[in-house]
């Protein structure tokens, strides 16, 4: 299965509202204990309003995580099933993943004192059902349907 | 709509990369990260479509889409609400966006596998800042054109118009723009090529900045960066080049499998990790004369004002060159071939040389090491014949000219450029062999060794 639980990847969600209108999102982590049947992600609080209020009213949720070093990248779909205000022992993993997202932002020349900003916590935990995973690398094979 | 998209214009420049979510007809949304997304003006962007995948299709269905876009200086983002209008497949749009993906492609070797569909056009309906994604906001660095900054760059305008205007010939000329664009705007690292419609290539005429010249490189239309440019007759900037390179090798990684004949990768020409180009084509009307370049390690180097600056710089360089290969004879080709540093004595200890010019390649090599090809291995192979036949020395502008077996075109012949590349050829790689001036379009060959000719 694709390496999109690795520490250090790139996050972003989209879910979409009742008309249509899509959101977009940074995540700070993500995290599954099954096998990807189940994807829990992390989204800071402070940025994430549109995109929760979204998925309290259509549950659809897309994630993309990227390894910034070679872009190889893969989608998972699916419905939400529980989005809730992450505990502080799921901080610790937070953070860890922030350092490690931090490190590959180093890696392309982005100050840590600036990268260390970006807000994270606190952070709301949704868990959605996965019922899609997709290639998403550039290139011909992006798209393809993984899961 | 509160901030216009032209104040947030670094987070289009797509060095971070963009996040863009869309939705199809039932409602489930789709998020992929997009290099860039291309600001077209205060009300509308673009988005490059290489491939038609599910963005692409969804937006057939649903045309609403967000995107999330990021100002690499302070990191901020902003949040913007789009709705897909039109994909344009030609125009000034496409043709802009096509060229950064076609040089991108040719560089990394994916010439028509990495390419531009379409220039998917959104209207914007609404920007947003991303309130609390940094929780210490970072000050952007102030970046805009200072009066004080503009004077200078006029002023380094008028210097640089002077000087083109001043120089006695093309080789002055070449050096003096660059040594202007360092002093002026402190571009490091620049390389003039001119365009040689006789073997259909670039070659570097001049440069500064890097450990080798790389005078008498050559890159042929449509090969790489500059090759690209030179080509499309079109400007290229590029900020994000490692990200932007990255993110070609990846669709190189992911298509061999698909391309059965991908062409090498092409090095790129001076910095090894430049992180930002812009290079501009020199013409005269339609007519391609060269391409000036400049790179630089910041990725945020170069900006829209360099662009258009350098525009004017670049007009004016293609007409001084065209004036000095117009009427080189009269305005002092003489210092094409002028005297070069005289060897030293280390250089004297190789008092043998053994040239060799082999027909079939059309190319001179010096005790075995390249030296050089084309018009100017065959005007040096003549000068070194007549000079062991009669004991000549001395020669005339004019005498190449009117041999034909120089095969110099019949017009815009580029001889003094030839000549220069000559010299400077032969300084690197034999230095005890020079061409010296002796007056107005006259020159001489001085041998410091013995020659061994040898034709193959």
């Amino acid at each position: 299965m694709p390496r999109c639980l690795d520490p250090g990847l790139s996050i972003i969600v989209g879910a979409v509202n009742e008309h249509g209108q899509p959101s977009t999102c940074r995540a700070i982590a993500i995290d599954s204990s099954d096998d990807l049947e189940t994807l829990k992600v992390f989204l800071p609080v402070a940025t994430s309003h549109e995109t929760i209020k979204n998925i309290a009213t259509t549950k659809r949720l897309a994630v993309v995580a990227t390894y910034p070093f070679d872009n190889s990248a893969t989608q998972l779909k699916g419905q939400a099933i529980e989005a809730r205000l992450a505990s502080e022992e799921e901080g610790v993993f937070v953070r860890e993943r922030l350092e490690a997202f931090i490190g590959s932002l180093r890696g392309f020349g982005v100050p840590g004192r600036i990268a260390s900003s970006l807000a994270h916590w606190p952070a709301f935990a949704v868990t959605i059902r996965v019922e899609q995973i997709f290639e998403q690398t550039p290139g011909p094979n992006a798209g393809r349907r993984l899961r | 709509m509160n901030i216009r998209l032209s104040d947030i214009r670094r987070a289009f420049q797509g060095i971070v990369p963009s996040g863009v979510s869309t939705a199809d007809s039932h409602g489930v949304p789709n998020i992929t990260f997009v290099s860039q997304v291309y600001l077209v003006d205060d009300r509308h962007v673009a988005l490059s479509c290489q491939f038609f995948n599910k963005t692409r299709r969804n937006l057939d269905e649903n045309p609403l889409a967000a995107a999330e876009v990021i100002d690499p200086l302070t990191l901020q983002a902003y949040r913007l609400r789009l709705k897909f209008l039109r994909s344009e497949k030609s125009g000034p749009l496409f043709d802009t966006m096509s060229l950064r993906i076609d040089a991108i492609a040719s560089h990394t070797g994916m010439t028509g596998i990495f390419r531009l569909i379409a220039a998917d056009v959104f209207e914007v309906e609404s920007v947003d800042i991303v309130e609390g994604f940094l929780t210490t906001p970072v000050d952007a660095p102030c970046e805009g054109v200072s009066i004080e900054g503009a004077r200078t760059e006029m002023r380094g305008l008028q210097l640089v118009s002077e000087r083109i205007n001043r120089a006695a010939d093309l080789e002055s000329l070449l050096a003096s723009v660059l040594e202007s664009l360092e002093e002026f705007f402190n571009f490091s690292h620049t390389s003039i090529l001119l365009w040689d419609d006789a073997n259909r290539r670039l070659t570097t005429m001049s440069s500064r900045g890097y450990g080798k010249s790389g005078i008498g490189a050559e890159v042929a239309l449509g090969e790489g960066l500059i090759g690209t440019v030179a080509r499309e007759k079109r400007l290229l900037r590029l900020s994000s080049l490692e990200a932007d390179l990255r993110y070609g090798r990846t669709i190189r990684r992911e298509a061999t499998g698909a391309a059965s004949a991908l062409a090498e990768e092409i090095p790129l020409p001076g910095l090894p990790d430049a992180q930002s180009v812009l290079a501009i084509p020199l013409t005269l009307g339609d007519r391609l004369v060269g391409v000036i370049a400049a790179e630089d390690r910041d990725p945020m180097r170069f900006s829209e004002w360099h662009e258009a600056y350098l525009d004017i710089i670049a007009n004016q360089i293609a007409l001084g060159i065209d004036r000095m290969i117009e009427h080189g004879d009269e305005v002092g080709e003489d210092a094409a071939v002028a005297a070069g540093a005289a060897p030293t004595a280390a250089e004297r200890c190789r008092a043998k040389r053994r040239l060799t010019y082999y027909r079939h390649d059309d190319a001179i090599f010096v005790d075995d090491e390249y030296l050089i090809r084309n018009i100017p291995a065959r005007i040096l192979w003549k000068l070194l014949g007549e000079s062991q036949r009669t004991g000549r020395t001395e020669f005339s502008n004019r005498e190449m000219r009117v041999d034909t077996s120089l095969g110099l075109p019949p017009v815009k012949d580029n001889l003094e450029s030839r000549l220069i590349l000559l010299r400077h050829r032969l300084q690197e790689k034999c230095p005890d062999l020079q061409l010296v001036s002796t007056g107005r379009g006259r020159f001489a060959l001085k041998a410091e060794a013995s020659l061994e000719l040898v034709e193959r």
